[in-house]
């Protein structure tokens, strides 16, 4: 009974679903770096048109994809709150005594929240399209090579499948622990914000408590089943790397590239 | 008290993809004093039902009436002190660092005082039988214990009506039968007890009346005779038998609980 | 006191077998497994039952390595778990009680593939074993569902699943159906009930109607094996059912009372029967 949340796995039918998580994962990366690159508006604009193709390709509805902006816009307005209100560039639109609004500043202002937006925007394709075992793996192989440098790329990878596991159970957990103090009269909304952590208190304490016990008794399970750490373990899901998944990562780059050039 | 819900619906998740209907029109009343059993399998909405005894869920539409007045123009807080819920595995939910710390938590939130806090702690834990427990850590109590401990929590309100989320849930059949005598006791102080289980043998022994869900609905209301004769391959054990020899010995009657089933099966084979 | 470890051996060596076992926990005053012996046959299907904290959890530990006994040896398939726990592990799967905490994927698939993977097994015999698997816990469709959206019943046949793919000759079920509802209950019994003539099957539970078809049944008291027995010589000793806080299910116990066999009859119309064929004749229970 959980209702999506930012980023969280969309499961439906597209090329972009279909693509190597691995492509995906570098696209991804790429794409952050390329748009701290873009210093225009336009090249903005561009790159940003590019993702909507993109999220259209996806079949994610865009009433779903919307929905995951929301926790960002307040971050986004905030920013362009102080754009507007520190920046003197340009000419003036509203003066009012200290208080004046130019028009750099609303420009700056939008660049700012576009980028904000095409950031989130991009990561929260990425988990959209992709299972989050497949992320696990696809995680796990990139950071492979630095296994010689004894960087615990497969435990890293292991633990994030466990926690992507757990997730929606602990969500449920929560919720119904939440219930029974409120059945004993607990009240959460009540008081200023140190009141309300508080009274998070009967919550968390449980919670706590009762994944430690989940983690004990998942670890028993685990070895039980043969678990002893990456050594000598094959794999079940296979990732195999084509040329789509090639051609996607050239796209990628050459969007970015149009864009810097803007 | 009287505890009714009429014509409840309930719909998780509406107008989203997710959208359930847990409940569809269901009417029930829980009488002063009474143990109501609700029955039904899983997806049932045997859960949800019992969140909307004290408003935890707002009914999408119908009312709950306590003594015949909407529960939605009560005091949220009076509401859940005079209908205790109890969750299923309620262990999951202990918190404070010793079981009187835990007892004491609902108490505290109705604003009384430390001496009546106390009085109450003392009064639960003994009426669950577990007076010995109060300075141990919750944390590091057996499956039963933190169970009774959990239950005292609840009872520490002093609940008019006390609705139990399948009580008995993994734990031992000893434990198990003693859990069900302190719920029939309770009934000696004068609250009425909702017990929700899946156990149809356990309600047979302490309902005298059961509700039976399925699907959202309610499909069977009256008591556990009425219940389960009429469809005895969904019956505890005792109807099962009692009912497979109704056929060539009617005079066998219509018994539901251990002993009366018993006599009535001693006398057949006697004659 | 029963004469401990009396089997029947069926030929050839055993499945399991445990001599003067012993066993406390860091910090514990009284052990929780003390002096216990018995064996296991191939194809044997044994239960484990007795109170809380009597060591029948213990035991399941100790003889899949988790963890070693402080005196005596365990062998299974002549592997000893405390020095070789991978190998016995290959040899040897726990059910355990919690559906929810055995479940390490996301997905259905991926879960039952999990010990498979860790065995290293290439994967295209993954594939078909995984497939397999799923098929004979009546699972076929519900490979990419993931778990929060399965019932009890469901989590643990999906347990069961990653349990049978990597194909152990021994299954240890650790109170598999304690945390189900009635028809999760009825699900995971009714397969576990068809592994019974391929496997090893040692069943620690509280609910005796689960035993009756069982060889025998081990009692576990205080850490100490007080009875090693066939079913209905269990459920017909109310003094041992009373001395280890046995409850008789209500058929047998119904049965019991009536002065007919508890173990023999198993449904509500084979009691029926019984019932009427003691009217008929007339005779009079004892």
């Amino acid at each position: 009974m959980t209702s999506r949340t930012l980023g969280q796995f969309y499961p439906v039918a597209s090329p972009v679903h279909a693509l190597d998580p691995r492509a995906k994962i570098l696209a991804a990366a790429v794409f952050v770096v390329g748009l701290f690159l873009v210093d225009s508006t336009v090249g903005l604009l561009f790159v940003a048109a590019a993702l909507v193709a993109l999220v259209g390709v996806s079949r994610i509805p865009a009433g779903t994809f919307v929905r995951f902006m929301r926790p960002v816009l307040f971050i986004i307005a905030l920013t362009v709150f102080f754009q507007v209100l520190f920046s003197r560039e340009g000419s003036t639109l509203i003066a009012w005594g200290y208080f004046e609004v130019h028009t750099g500043g609303l420009r700056l202002g939008f660049f700012l929240a576009l980028r904000i937006l095409l950031l989130v925007s991009s990561a929260g394709l990425l988990t959209a399209t992709t299972a989050p075992v497949a992320l696990a793996d696809g995680i796990e192989d990139l950071l492979s090579p630095l296994k010689r440098v004894r960087f615990p790329a497969h435990e890293v990878a292991m633990m994030m499948t466990i926690a992507l596991r757990f997730i929606p159970t602990l969500g449920q957990e929560a919720e119904k622990i939440r219930g029974a103090q409120a059945a004993r009269g607990a009240d959460f909304s009540e008081g200023g914000p140190l009141r309300r952590a508080r009274s998070l208190v009967p919550v968390l304490v449980p919670l706590t408590v009762g994944a430690f016990r989940r983690a004990d008794e998942l670890a028993e399970a685990m070895e039980s089943r043969g678990y002893r750490g990456g050594e000598g373990r094959t794999r079940y899901r296979e990732l195999i790397f084509g040329k789509g998944d090639a051609l996607a990562l050239i796209v990628t780059v050459l969007i970015l590239l149009v864009g810097i050039l803007l | 008290m009287k505890l009714e819900l009429r014509d409840v619906s309930y719909v998780y998740a509406p107008g989203t993809p997710f959208e359930v209907e847990a409940l569809r029109g269901v009417s029930l009343v829980v009488e002063q004093g009474e143990v109501l059993g609700i029955v039904g399998g899983t997806g049932s909405g045997k859960s949800t039902l019992v969140q909307h005894m004290n408003l935890l869920l707002i009914p999408t539409s119908g009312d709950v009436l306590v003594d015949n007045v909407d529960a939605r123009t009560l005091k949220k807080s009076d509401l859940r002190r005079r209908v205790g819920l109890v969750f299923q595995f309620p262990e999951a939910a202990l918190f404070a660092p010793t079981v009187e710390e835990d007892v004491a938590f609902a108490p505290r939130q109705l604003g009384l005082g430390e001496a009546e806090v106390r009085e109450r702690v003392i009064e639960s834990l003994r009426a669950v039988g577990a007076g010995e427990l109060s300075a141990r850590s919750p944390f590091a109590l057996s499956g039963g214990e933190k169970r009774r401990a959990a239950i005292a929590g609840v009872l520490a309100m002093k609940p008019e009506v006390l609705v139990l989320d399948e009580p008995t849930a993994g734990l031992d059949p000893a434990t198990r039968r003693e859990l069900l005598a302190l719920i029939l006791g309770l009934r000696q102080t004068g609250i009425s007890v909702v017990l929700v289980s899946h156990d149809l043998d356990e309600v047979a022994e302490v309902a005298d009346r059961i509700c039976a869900l399925h699907e959202g609905r309610v499909s069977a209301t009256g008591t556990p005779a009425e219940l389960f004769y009429t469809d005895p391959a969904q019956a505890p054990v005792t109807v099962r038998v009692a009912s497979l020899l109704r056929a060539s010995k009617p005079g066998i009657g219509t018994p539901v609980r251990f002993e009366e089933t018993l006599q009535a099966l001693r006398a057949l084979q006697g004659g | 006191m029963q004469n401990p470890g009396e089997g029947t051996h069926r030929g050839g060596s055993l499945a399991v077998s445990c001599q003067k076992v012993s066993f406390s926990y860091p910090g514990s005053a009284r052990p929780a497994l003390s002096d216990v012996s018995f064996e296991l046959s191939p194809g044997e299907y044994v239960g484990v039952v007795g109170p809380n904290g009597g060591g029948k959890s213990t035991l399941v530990r100790l003889l899949n390595g988790l963890l070693k006994p402080v005196s005596g040896r365990v062998l299974v398939s002549n592997h000893d778990p405390a020095t070789e726990p991978f190998e016995v592990r290959k040899h040897l799967g726990v059910l355990f009680q919690n559906p929810e905490n055995g479940l390490v994927a996301p997905f259905v698939e991926d879960d039952v593939a999990f010990g498979l993977e860790n065995l290293g097994v290439p994967r295209e015999e993954m594939q078909s074993r995984v497939a397999g698997a799923i098929r004979a816990v009546g699972l076929a469709g519900y490979e990419r569902r993931e778990p929060d959206t399965l019932s009890g019943g469901e989590k643990q046949r999906v347990a069961l699943a990653g349990l049978l793919a990597v194909e152990p000759e021994i299954l240890v079920l650790d109170e598999p159906t304690s945390m189900l509802d009635a028809a999760g209950r009825r699900e995971v019994l009714e397969h576990l009930h068809a592994l019974r003539s391929q496997k090893t099957v040692l069943h620690v539970t509280h609910h005796l109607e689960e035993l009756t078809g069982a060889d025998r049944i081990l009692v576990l008291n205080g850490g100490e094996l007080s009875a090693d027995l066939e079913p209905e010589r269990l459920l017909s000793d109310a003094e041992l059912l009373r001395e280890n806080r046995l409850m008789l299910p209500v058929l047998p116990r119904l049965a019991l009372e009536l002065g007919l066999p508890p173990a023999k009859l198993r449904t509500p119309e084979e009691l029926a029967a019984a019932i009427l064929a003691a009217a008929e004749s007339g005779t009079r229970a004892r």
